[in-house]
Parts: C-alpha cells; sequence; structure tokens
C-alpha cells in the first residue's frame, strides 16, 4: 500500500472509531430524549409510546447497527427535538459557524505571526519575553474565559454586541436592506472571533518564532545582510516567506483545537453556530443530532490532518520512500 | 526585487490598511445603532427588546415544559382567567363567570373575538380544547391534564357562553383554568391523529409562521435558543400592546446579557443575575426593580423508603438539627448579593393569603445542633465525623460514618457550587462531612436524585429551586405519593399527608380551603422532605426609555407584554 492510501484507509478507520464512540458516549449521559422532555405528568404508557417511537426502547447493539445502516445510506437521521432532518438541523449552524471559524483563525495567524516575528527579531530583550508570556498567557486560559474578558471589558466599552448573530430588532418590522444585515452580522462576529483568537494566537506565536530563528540563522541571510539590505527588507522577502512554512501544517493540525474552542466560544456568546447547537443537543439528549454534529466535525479534522499529511508526502521525499514518520 | 517595487508593494499595503480601517469604521457606526437601531423600516424604535435566560422550548402547550413557554402561551393563546396587577385572578378572555353554589358547575361570560386569521373566536374553541385533553389524558395531552383535573363535562349553550361541570367540588379550579390555554379548533383539530393523540404532541406551530393567535401577539419569527418575535395581532379581543413588537432574545450566559444592556440594546431584562444587582443600581440610565418572591430554593433529602444507605437520614429529628446548621443569612449575603431572604415555607411569599405565617425558618444555631445530633446518638469520630451505628431488622445498615453526598445542578439561575461550599463548611462544625456531586443539567439531575429508574434508593440530599404558583395546589402537590417518579424529587410519601391534600384540593369555601393548606404546609416543614433555604428577590432591569412594566406578571398576565410603553 503506497503512503497516500495508508494514510486515506487511517483516516477511514478514525472516522469510523469517532462514530462508534460518538455512539455510545451520548448514550452514557443520565436520562435520554425523553426524560430531557421533563414531562413529570406523563404517563409510563406515554413515555415507553415516546421511547418507541424514537427507537430508544431497542437494544444498544441494534439501534447502534441501524445508525450504521442510516450511515451508509448518507442519511444522518431525524432530529428527535424538531422532527426535521438532521442535514437541515446543522446546516444553517454550520453556515454561520465558518465565518467566525474562518475571522478567529486569521485573528489567531495574524497576532500569531506578528508577535513570533517581533520576539524572534528581538531576541532576549524584554520584548521578546513580553510577547512570548503574553501569547504563552493566552494560550494557557480556557476560552471560555477569555470570552468572559471579552465580555467584561470590550463588549459594553465599545458598543459590540455581546451575543447572537443579529441584532434583536433588526428585521422585525421589514426586511432589513442587505448592507445593514452586513453590518449587523459582521459586528456580531467580532467578539466571538476575537476571542478564538485570542485563545489560539499562542501556538502560532511559538511555531512562528522558533521558524524565524532557524531562518534568521541561515547562511542566505547573512549573504542579505552583506548586500547591505534593510533590517525589514530582510524580513519581508528572504525570512518571513520561508519561516511561513511550518504555519500552513500548524493550521490544518490544530484544526480539531479550533473547534473546540468554537463550542465554547458560541456558547459563551449564544452564537447559533454548531457548537452552540451540539450543547443545545445535548440538553435534549437529541442523540441523532449530536451524533451528527460530532461525525461532521470528525471528518473535517481527520481531512484537515489528511491533506496535510498528504501534502507531505507530496513535497518530502523522505516520507514517500518511508524512511521518516509523519510527525 | 528592486526599490520601485518595495515602494509599489509598500503603498499597496497602506491601501490594505486604509481599506480594513475604513470596513472597521462602518462596523463600528453599525454597532452604536443600539437597541432601537432595527432595519427595515416602521416605527423601530418602539421595538421593545428583552434580554432573558430563559427560553422557549415549543410553541405547543402539549409538549412545552419551560418557563418561559408559559410566556409565549400566554400572549398567543386565550385564557379564561389571568392574573392582573397584585397578582389577584381577573377575567381575561371571560368577561364574567358564576360559580354554582355547590361549587361544581362554572359559567363563563365569554368576551366577542377572532382569531389572528379572521375565524370567529368562540366557546367552541375552548369546549374542543377541554374535551381534547381530557380525552388524551394519559396520552398526548397528559402534561395539561391536571389543570383540568375534577373536570365532567364542558358545553357551549351559545358562541359566548361556556359551562364547565365538575364531578367533584374542586377547590383550585379557577386557578387551575388559568394555566389552560384554549387552542384553535380550526387550526389543531387535523392533528387530533395516531395513538392516544400522537399527532398533537408532533405539531409544530413553530413551523408554520405567523402562529394562528387569539392572544395579544402572533409570533412571526422564533429561534427557541435566539429571538422570538411577538407581533401584535390586531384582532385581539383586550387592551392593544403599547409597543410595535416585542423581541425577546435568549442569553446562554448573562454576563453577555448586561453587557447588551449597557450598550443600550435592550429594554428590558427579566433576569438580572443577583450579582450584577448591586452594580447596576449604581448605573444611570436603567430603572432596577427589586421585589421579593421570585423564587424558592431547598436543601432536599431523599426521603424515600427505599433508600439503601446512610438511613438515618430519613429520621425528621436528625434533618431539624441540619436545618439548625444551615448558614441561611450568610447565603443570602454571598451567594445571592443580599437580593434573598431566608424562608422556610414551600409556598412563596406571591402566594399571599395562602402562606402559614407560622411556618418560619429555623435559625442558623450549630449549638442547638450539635445537641440534636449528640441525643440521636451519632458521636464524634477520632477524626472529628460523628458515627452512626450499625442497626438491625429489615434495612439494617453497618456503622458508618456521617458522609453525604449532596447533587448540585448546574440548571440554577445562582451559584450552586458556592452555596455547597458554604454548606460544606457548615456541616464540618457538627460533624457531618458532605461531598458535591455535580448534578448537571436538569435532566441530569432529576435522573440522579431519583436513581436509579426513578426508584430513589440512592440519592442522599441535593439543592435546587423552582418558581412556586400562587395557588398553593401545585405546590403541595409535589410531595404527595401519586406524584412519585413524576413531580417528586424528595420520594417522601405520607397517606395522612395525601388525604389533607385531597380534602384542601375538593375544599371550595376559601377560608375553610386556607385551613387545610396551613396545615398541610405545617406537616412539611415539620417533616422536612425539604428544607427551603431562601425566597429570593426578582430582580429586572429596564432602559428608562422604556416604563409600564409588570415583572410579577411573568408567565401569569398578557400585561406583561401589553403595558410596556415608551417613556
Amino acid at each position: 500500500m503506497t503512503p497516500a492510501l495508508s494514510r486515506i484507509w487511517f483516516a477511514l478507520v478514525t472516522v469510523f472509531v469517532a462514530a462508534t464512540i460518538n455512539f455510545f458516549l451520548f448514550r452514557v449521559m443520565p436520562g435520554n430524549a425523553v426524560s430531557a422532555l421533563r414531562c413529570r405528568a406523563c404517563t409510563p404508557q406515554l413515555r415507553e409510546a415516546l421511547l418507541n417511537r424514537y427507537g430508544l426502547d431497542a437494544p444498544l447493539p441494534e439501534q447502534f447497527v441501524r445508525y450504521l445502516d442510516q450511515l451508509a445510506r448518507g442519511d444522518l437521521g431525524i432530529s428527535i427535538a424538531s422532527g426535521r432532518p438532521v442535514w437541515q438541523e446543522i446546516t444553517g449552524p454550520l453556515l454561520n459557524t465558518l465565518p467566525m471559524l474562518i475571522a478567529g483563525t486569521l485573528i489567531a495567524l495574524v497576532l500569531g505571526v506578528i508577535s513570533g516575528v517581533v520576539s524572534s527579531w528581538r531576541r532576549g530583550t524584554v520584548l521578546d519575553s513580553t510577547t512570548q508570556w503574553t501569547s504563552l498567557a493566552f494560550y494557557a486560559m480556557p476560552t471560555q474565559w477569555i470570552g468572559l474578558l471579552v465580555l467584561f471589558y470590550v463588549a459594553a466599552a465599545i458598543g459590540l454586541p455581546a451575543a447572537g448573530i443579529q441584532s434583536a430588532s433588526l428585521g422585525v418590522l421589514g426586511e432589513p436592506s442587505m448592507w445593514d444585515l452586513l453590518v449587523d452580522r459582521t459586528a456580531h462576529l467580532i467578539l466571538p472571533a476575537l476571542t478564538l483568537g485570542l485563545g489560539s494566537y499562542g501556538q502560532y506565536a511559538i511555531i512562528m518564532r522558533s521558524a524565524m530563528l532557524d531562518t534568521l540563522g541561515e547562511d542566505y541571510i547573512l549573504t542579505a545582510r552583506a548586500k547591505g539590505l534593510r533590517d525589514w527588507e530582510i524580513l519581508r522577502y528572504h525570512a518571513f516567506g520561508n519561516a511561513l512554512l511550518p504555519m500552513v501544517t500548524m493550521v490544518a493540525l490544530s484544526a480539531g483545537s479550533i473547534v473546540a474552542g468554537a463550542i465554547v466560544v458560541e456558547d459563551v456568546f449564544s452564537y447559533p453556530g454548531i457548537g452552540f447547537a451540539a450543547v443545545d443537543a445535548i440538553g435534549k439528549r437529541d442523540y441523532p443530532v449530536l451524533q451528527g454534529i460530532f461525525l461532521l466535525l470528525t471528518v473535517a479534522v481527520v481531512v484537515a490532518n489528511l491533506v496535510a499529511d498528504l501534502v507531505y508526502v507530496r513535497i518530502d521525499p523522505r516520507i514517500r520512500s518511508g524512511r521518516v514518520a509523519v510527525g | 526585487m528592486d526599490q520601485r517595487s518595495v515602494s509599489a508593494a509598500g503603498g499597496h499595503t497602506r491601501r490594505r490598511i486604509l481599506a480594513v480601517l475604513g470596513v472597521l469604521t462602518l462596523l463600528l457606526a453599525g454597532c452604536s445603532k443600539g437597541a432601537g437601531g432595527g432595519g427595515g423600516g416602521g416605527d423601530a424604535d418602539n421595538v421593545l427588546t428583552i434580554g432573558t435566560t430563559y427560553y422557549i422550548s415549543s410553541l405547543n402547550p402539549f409538549v412545552g415544559i419551560e418557563t418561559q413557554d408559559s410566556t409565549a402561551y400566554s400572549m398567543l393563546y386565550p385564557q379564561l382567567l389571568q392574573y392582573g396587577p397584585g397578582l389577584k385572578l381577573e377575567g381575561d378572555w371571560a368577561e364574567s363567570w358564576d360559580e354554582s353554589p355547590d361549587g361544581r358547575t362554572i359559567t363563563f361570560k365569554l368576551r366577542d373575538g377572532q382569531w389572528s386569521d379572521g375565524t370567529p373566536l368562540t366557546a367552541e374553541d375552548a369546549v374542543w380544547t377541554i374535551e381534547t385533553i381530557r380525552k388524551h389524558a394519559k396520552g398526548a395531552t397528559a402534561s395539561m391534564a391536571k389543570v383540568l383535573a375534577g373536570v365532567g363535562s364542558a358545553e357551549a349553550p351559545d358562541p359566548r357562553t361556556l359551562v364547565i361541570r365538575y364531578d367533584q367540588p374542586m377547590g383550585p379550579a379557577l386557578a387551575n383554568l388559568q394555566q389552560m390555554y384554549v387552542l384553535p379548533k380550526h387550526v389543531w383539530a387535523s392533528h387530533d391523529t395516531g395513538e392516544d393523540g400522537s399527532g398533537l404532541t408532533d405539531f409544530k406551530p413553530e413551523q408554520q409562521l405567523p402562529v394562528v393567535s387569539g392572544g395579544p401577539f402572533t409570533i412571526t419569527k422564533y429561534e427557541d435558543k435566539g429571538t422570538t418575535v411577538f407581533t401584535p395581532n390586531p384582532k385581539f379581543y383586550g387592551p392593544k400592546p403599547h409597543a410595535s413588537a416585542v423581541a425577546l432574545t435568549f442569553y446562554t450566559n448573562p454576563t453577555a446579557m448586561i453587557a447588551d444592556l449597557k450598550a443600550g440594546r435592550l429594554g428590558f431584562v427579566e433576569t438580572v443575575p443577583f450579582k450584577d444587582a448591586a452594580q447596576l443600581k449604581s448605573l444611570q440610565g436603567f430603572t432596577i426593580d427589586s421585589q421579593p418572591g421570585n423564587e424558592v430554593t431547598n436543601f432536599g433529602f431523599n426521603s424515600s423508603d427505599a433508600k439503601k444507605q446512610n438511613r438515618e437520614l430519613l429520621d425528621p429529628k436528625l434533618r431539624e438539627a441540619f436545618e439548625y446548621t444551615l448558614p441561611r443569612e450568610q447565603i443570602v449575603s454571598t451567594v445571592f448579593g443580599g437580593e434573598a431572604k431566608p424562608w422556610a415555607d414551600i409556598l412563596s411569599g406571591w402566594s399571599g393569603d395562602w402562606v402559614n405565617p407560622k411556618v418560619q425558618p429555623l435559625p442558623n444555631d450549630v449549638d442547638k445542633a450539635n445537641q440534636i445530633l449528640d441525643s440521636l446518638g451519632y458521636p464524634r469520630g477520632t477524626d472529628g465525623v460523628r458515627q452512626v451505628p450499625a442497626t438491625t431488622g429489615e434495612h439494617a445498615q453497618p456503622a458508618h460514618p456521617m458522609r453525604y453526598t449532596v447533587i448540585v445542578p448546574n440548571d440554577t439561575d445562582y451559584d450552586g457550587h458556592l452555596q455547597f461550599t458554604l454548606l460544606q463548611s457548615a456541616f464540618e462544625k457538627v460533624g457531618v462531612q458532605l461531598t458535591e456531586q455535580a448534578g448537571g443539567d436538569g435532566t441530569q439531575a432529576y435522573e440522579l436524585i431519583t436513581a436509579p429508574d426513578g426508584k430513589y434508593e440512592d440519592a442522599d440530599m441535593f439543592t435546587w429551586y423552582w418558581h412556586p404558583y400562587i395557588d398553593p395546589d401545585f405546590n403541595l402537590g409535589v410531595v404527595t405519593t401519586s406524584e412519585l417518579g413524576n413531580n417528586s424529587d424528595t420520594g417522601w410519601s405520607n397517606p395522612a399527608y395525601d388525604a389533607l391534600y385531597e380534602k384542601q384540593r375538593t375544599t371550595v369555601d376559601p377560608a375553610a380551603r386556607r385551613d387545610l393548606v396551613w396545615q398541610a404546609q405545617a406537616e412539611i416543614a415539620s417533616a422536612r422532605p425539604y428544607v427551603q433555604v431562601v425566597e429570593t428577590n426578582l430582580v429586572t432591569a429596564n432602559s428608562t426609555g422604556w416604563t409600564g412594566f409588570e415583572p410579577k406578571l411573568f408567565t401569569l398576565g398578557k400585561a406583561y407584554y401589553t403595558s410596556p410603553r415608551r417613556a
């Protein structure tokens, strides 16, 4: 089997294992979709009828086989809470999450790259220590805590929306213009994206600093200096581009942690994305929606890692020949 | 790269920076619009924006179980009666009513009205609703069946007259009917299908907006965990709302809600976190309203005879000692920021005359608690923790230390963990060691408290809270034997109490019923399946740009949304 095929096979096995764990993990939680209704006036007969209707009265292995059968046909099932197909339930939240993830990642990249470059260029100075410690501190903080700090110190101070995806009064008495909608939605995106960016930029800063230090020690940098180029030109046109390469891989590999961060960020800001939908589905014990969301997230992370692996295989002949393990 | 291309690149960079700054300026301009900044024309400034931490789970009254659901139902559906200012029952759709001397028949004269789609609103709608609920009382409509307890029949002699007949006199009949929402027969009748009416619970009005409404508002946008928009229904039979619309926004995080209030994005916040109340009172531009009687918190015991371990907790005398141990004042100041008071009754102060004035909280008296525990034969061990001697007989248990687990749910609107920390510290002083068990959300907590499978065998204690009803019937009913596995979270069962409860229920004379209700409260306070801890304040905040709020009518009356108006 070629390295590329073996990695694709490994990715498929990972998705299957994750789907299996997801199925059983959610059912270990106390309660089920019927008890989550908290219909304490419900008679035992009604509870039995509801369990039967949701397919929850069958033995777990039987439910699992049914789930796999559905998956094989590309069917994620029907939401217990809304009665709609899971795909419909998660498409909207997913589309809400994507811009936030992209904006958050961009903020993290920009902050990480600037911190890393500044830190490496001023290595050993107070500025280096300060930027390193700051980025490490943010990286170590729980993302939801950063979110609360942002709410306390940023939201009210500059009037940015603290929750949701759209102003409550927008469009109440008529259709808003596209421009109003765009501006409003972008404004609602800022704080969640900023929180996500602050929570994850530390890892990029560290990688960037390390890559820059390696690059700045190369002979061609010495040559550039000998040519009389200014510091800024050496950084911008000789060191920066080469040091940026590991960042590309890093972004792909950190997809999992970014998605995990998005889940808590969305909960803090009541942002109706995929993470918010997951937390809601947990409260309702809506297993099909939970399984659908986590399968989707698993596939996204596995694909991101697979792409990184395949790119490595493509660009590094040592991996292609099997002499070096992919990190 | 030559010098010219470097300069050109620098020029591109500057232009990019300018473009980014321009976009940011536009965004910040958009942000400054605040609560009244809605686009789309109309009187957007007259849209009341409300922030809440309670969400609307469903617009189907046979399905919804969340507190906020009642707000939606009372705005959408006619009720025969509702609560008005002062928490007094008054007519809603019913213009007037007569009760027969034997308490078995109530005749309602109804207001003339229409549903929002123009269909006449008649007594036939009420009869259909009542008969449908009764027909599927053990199935799809079980959640609403209790409000019609004792009803034998309903009929409509004419479109504006409704007669409800009871099989037996029913003390809380009118209060129960306040919780019945009349549904449009022409919309709902076609869903009365399936086994035991399952089509009724499958129906989701929220997926067919705007909802056909008979109340002051219809709903034109619904997001359970987002924003739901209530738009005035011009065909409503009662007082018209002052606001052009009400936009109710759910917040998972009260900190975000307060930030939006401060930024002027909300006109009203119906659940100000206790810890934020003092700080908000010092700010300009807001009115903070704090009224006693919002919710009652409790320290509950698994009081079921099925309890397997630590059965000494079934002894009411031991629970009395534990009540002396409760640091209520400390909890009031630390957990609730002073927005609560010590409380012992199973009813809240909102129940008015129904509250037995003799049921008062015991003081925090560690010496007295130690004295009782000593007298019960629980000596302290070498580690300071009291020891329970071995017992014999049917429920024999070995000697063991007084170490108990307290289930602490996280779906409370106060810091349950902080409260537990105070309890833990207080109980150490009487030689009892408490351990916290995270209770999770409401579903998980109930499963843990009644574990395993509703048999009440495992749990020791728990902390929780509830929003009591005005009429005492529901609260007193929670601890009856018939509620085991349903509303009962203590597992307590006492046939004598059950009889007392039934008697108050079938007593129509208010004074006679009040005596029985007081007896029932005293019985619960003495047996202590729960020890009530505090009664919290209802703390709300509104922008000074709005006035006319009736915070106490939350879920109880239509004026909650119809009375607020621009100042």
